[in-house]
């Protein structure tokens, strides 16, 4: 059996978030390969729905990673976030889906450190998890 | 079968990617893919070699989608997409692979780098499939300014936007121009006359043929975006006709006479009366609640009085409509005087006087023609200035507003000026004298004999009247007896500010002043696009200040608004499909622009596309789908996702 090697999908601002993984890059701070990135605009424009399709395509994690509150390019983008995500995180154990598998966080353009230790945390969590398996709707499934 | 029509453009980078990312193995799985037609790579793709490469590449292969591996599309994602542009490709088509911040820099393992070089391009490719063409969009704008507010600030503003050669409508609120600045005598810290600096600018202003200046006049309504409000005022009928000149023969003969505001309620005005001598307008204006003609027409004396033939009883309010590009707020802020400084005797005890109506007493054109004076006509021998009074405290100003302790020094300058064995008393806690003008200014007023008395229990002060006198009394303080307290009090948002911001859809901070678009970077946006916000509406400060930020508002404005240049849009904005939209209007309460509207006729809400900033924050919350963020499509999400988990 090989190695299980998490998958994880970060959706991240154009201008904070992706900002800080270019960071990450700038110095040079490495982080699991796995983790990959879809950028948006703005946090706001993530759904949950993307969140969910994430999971189905494969992905073991999930983070959305915006701008800290104040910062947002669009005013207040990611506080709509925010008020989404935690309202989504807590519905994850009907899907069948750890808690741990999802993050919802700030990171600043300046950020590269942060952005490294969130990815790299998330990819440690999963690890721990395992691969995710999802066997169907509102079940009982991964202990919370 | 998916076309093979994307042209891949892969960046060394120097040694960058070069070294980390095996680009052969790259190159040799890109021409193995059903999409890619041909691979080309540069070592500097972003030099002027590189630029030259890439359109050649462009031009040569005219394929429909052009990815570039390369750095971040933060760094050259504009670069590319120009020179795409240039050469005749959509701005959808030239795209970004982040393979050297996200693979290169971050992965030690150069196989690993490879691989999730590969996959990035992998994700980009998958959603070029689902690309719809972007329009570079842009808008015939208006140029005109109108600026609300007719102080120091907004005067400022006008006068740079007509010298910029637009037509500008001044809405002032007041029978004149002026604002606060005309209430002092002399401006701190050099103490700089300041009529001598107002009225100049006042008469350019009548002078200007651009500047249009509609005084006791509101703004009542403003609809509109960036680039093309309009705006309308309510103007109060005056009465007076404009061709009086001010000579001030009617107030004379009129017969009523009541409290005056300029003065502050301190002094008193006829009920025909100007704002001060020399305003802009000159005209007087007529007090319709206190005017005997309109109380029982018992009373004509102006209309004989005038020479001019002026007065007319019949002018009736006017509603007035401007059209203009942008709106510059200036309406100033508000001495706040809360009830809570009655313990300090204010509205209690004769001669107790905050700074402001002290600037009155002081002020040639004030009450007592600039005499300082005590109610009883004597001029006071000892004055108590008390900083901090109603600031710093959670029933107050919960904040300093940074200006009363320079006002509260420059008091003991007027008062020895005049009475020079007069004892001048700061009692305070805190002093804020920020920089080497205004520290000189404090240490000089000390060295003219300002004593400073300091204690840590301000809240704890009261005043009494004490033997004909005041008598100040608190924790850590000797009691002290003077003629004269005045109260350094601080600045609070303009009793308006709320209404307007309200009327124009901007926000306020938690202090309630006009909130800038960025602390830093617009200081003088509000938050809506262009609407502009400069002098005291956006926080307490000195008029060198408002000057200053007069001249950011109006500078912004006309340089992005310029007669014969169009305003460029965004490209990647949000589309409602009325198809599909229910008209449940979240995405109006959730738009940060105020760019989507409800279409009652027809039931469905829409994007105005010269407003939206392409946050996509509409699309997220829309239930039917219906909303759409260009560029950044669920079709196209979802494709990158499946490109980007496909390894």
């Amino acid at each position: 059996m090989t190695e299980f090697t998490p998958k994880i999908v970060a959706f991240v601002c154009n201008w904070c978030a992706y900002g800080g993984a270019d960071n990450a890059g700038s110095q040079k701070l490495e982080y699991p390969a796995a983790v990959k990135l879809i950028r948006v605009m703005c946090s706001g424009r993530v759904e949950p729905e993307m969140v969910m399709q994430a999971f189905r395509q494969g992905a073991d994690g999930v983070m959305v990673l915006g701008c800290h509150p104040g910062d947002c390019h669009y005013r207040n983008g990611n506080m709509k976030a925010l008020r989404r995500f935690r309202l989504f995180s807590r519905l994850l154990a009907q899907f069948g889906i750890h808690q741990d598998r999802f993050v919802f966080d700030w990171v600043a353009a300046s950020e590269g450190k942060k952005f490294q230790t969130v990815a790299t945390r998330l990819a440690a969590a999963v690890q721990k998890l395992g691969p995710l398996s999802l066997t169907g709707y509102v079940r009982q499934g991964e202990p919370s | 079968m998916a076309k093979k029509d994307t042209l891949l453009v892969l960046c060394e980078c120097g040694n960058n990617i070069r070294d980390k990312i095996d680009l052969e193995a790259v190159r040799a799985w890109a021409l193995g893919d059903s999409r890619i037609s041909q691979v080309v790579s540069h070592e500097l793709l972003c030099s002027s070699a590189g630029k030259v490469f890439f359109t050649a590449a462009l031009k040569k292969f005219k394929l429909r989608h052009i990815i570039i591996a390369a750095c971040s599309p933060r760094a050259h994602e504009n670069t590319f997409r120009s020179l795409g542009v240039k050469a005749g490709v959509n701005l959808a088509d030239v795209n970004l692979a982040n393979i050297r911040e996200q693979a290169a820099w971050v992965t030690a393992n150069k196989e690993i780098a490879t691989q999730k070089a590969i996959t990035l391009i992998k994700a980009a490719l998958a959603r070029t499939e689902y690309h719809e063409k972007l329009e570079l969009r842009s808008m015939e704008c208006l140029t005109d300014v109108v600026v609300i507010g007719g102080g120091i600030a907004g005067m400022e503003a006008a006068l740079l936007s007509s010298q910029a050669g637009r037509k500008v409508t001044i809405i002032e609120k007041n029978i004149a121009l002026g604002g606060r600045v005309i209430h002092s005598e002399e401006l701190a810290p050099n103490m700089e006359c300041a009529p001598c600096l107002l009225s100049p600018r006042l008469f350019k202003i009548k002078d200007d043929p651009n500047i249009r200046v509609v005084s006791f006049a509101e703004a009542v309504e403003v609809v509109g975006f960036f680039g093309n409000y309009q705006v309308t005022a309510q103007k109060k009928a005056r009465y007076v006709k404009e061709s009086c000149i001010g000579c001030e023969a009617c107030f004379e003969v009129c017969p009523v006479s009541v409290k005056s505001d300029f003065h502050l309620g301190l002094g008193s005005r006829k009920a025909i009366y100007t704002l001060f001598p020399g305003s802009i307008p000159a005209g007087a204006v007529i007090d319709r609640e206190n005017c005997l003609h309109f109380k029982d027409g018992s009373c004509a004396a102006c209309v004989s009085a005038c020479p001019f033939a002026a007065i007319d009883f019949s002018e009736q309010d006017e509603t007035l409509s401007f059209s203009a590009g942008a709106v510059i707020l200036a309406i100033g802020s508000e001495t706040h005087a809360p009830i809570q400084n009655r313990r300090l005797g204010l509205g209690l005890l004769d001669n107790v006087y905050t700074l402001a109506e002290f600037e009155r007493l002081a002020n040639s054109n004030g009450p007592t023609q600039g005499r300082i004076l005590l109610k009883n006509g004597s001029p006071p021998s000892a004055v108590a200035v008390i900083h901090c009074a109603g600031s710093l405290s959670a029933e107050g100003l919960p904040f300093c507003s940074g200006t009363c302790c320079v006002m509260a020094l420059k008091a003991g300058e007027f008062i020895r000026k005049q009475i020079p064995a007069a004892a001048v008393y700061n009692i305070h806690d805190r002093l804020v004298f920020p920089g080497p003008e205004m520290q000189s200014f404090f240490d000089k007023q000390v060295a003219h004999g300002t004593r400073l008395l300091k204690t840590p229990d301000l809240p704890s002060l009261t005043v009494a009247a004490d033997q004909g006198q005041l008598l100040v009394t608190g924790k850590n303080l000797q009691p002290l007896r003077v003629d004269m307290v005045l109260l350094a009090t601080g600045q609070q948002p303009a009793a308006d500010s709320g209404k307007l911001a309200d009327l124009l859809g901007i926000e306020r901070s938690d202090s309630g002043f006009f909130k800038s678009d960025h602390y830093f970077l617009r200081t003088t946006g509000s938050t809506l696009d262009g609407i502009y916000a400069a002098g005291s509406c956006l926080g307490p400060v000195f008029a060198d200040q408002a000057v200053l930020q007069a001249q950011s508002a109006a500078g912004e404005a006309v340089s992005r608004l310029v007669p014969g240049r169009q305003i460029e849009l965004e490209s990647m904005t949000t589309e409602i499909d009325p198809e599909l939209c229910g008209g449940c209007k979240l995405c109006v309460s959730v738009c940060p622009y105020k760019a989507v509207s409800f279409l009652a006729d027809q039931g469905v809400c829409a994007v105005n596309e010269a407003i939206c900033r392409g946050c996509g924050t509409c699309a997220a919350n829309c239930p039917s789908g219906a909303a759409q963020a260009k560029h950044f499509t669920r079709e196209q999400i979802d494709a990158e996702l499946e490109g980007i988990l496909d390894d």
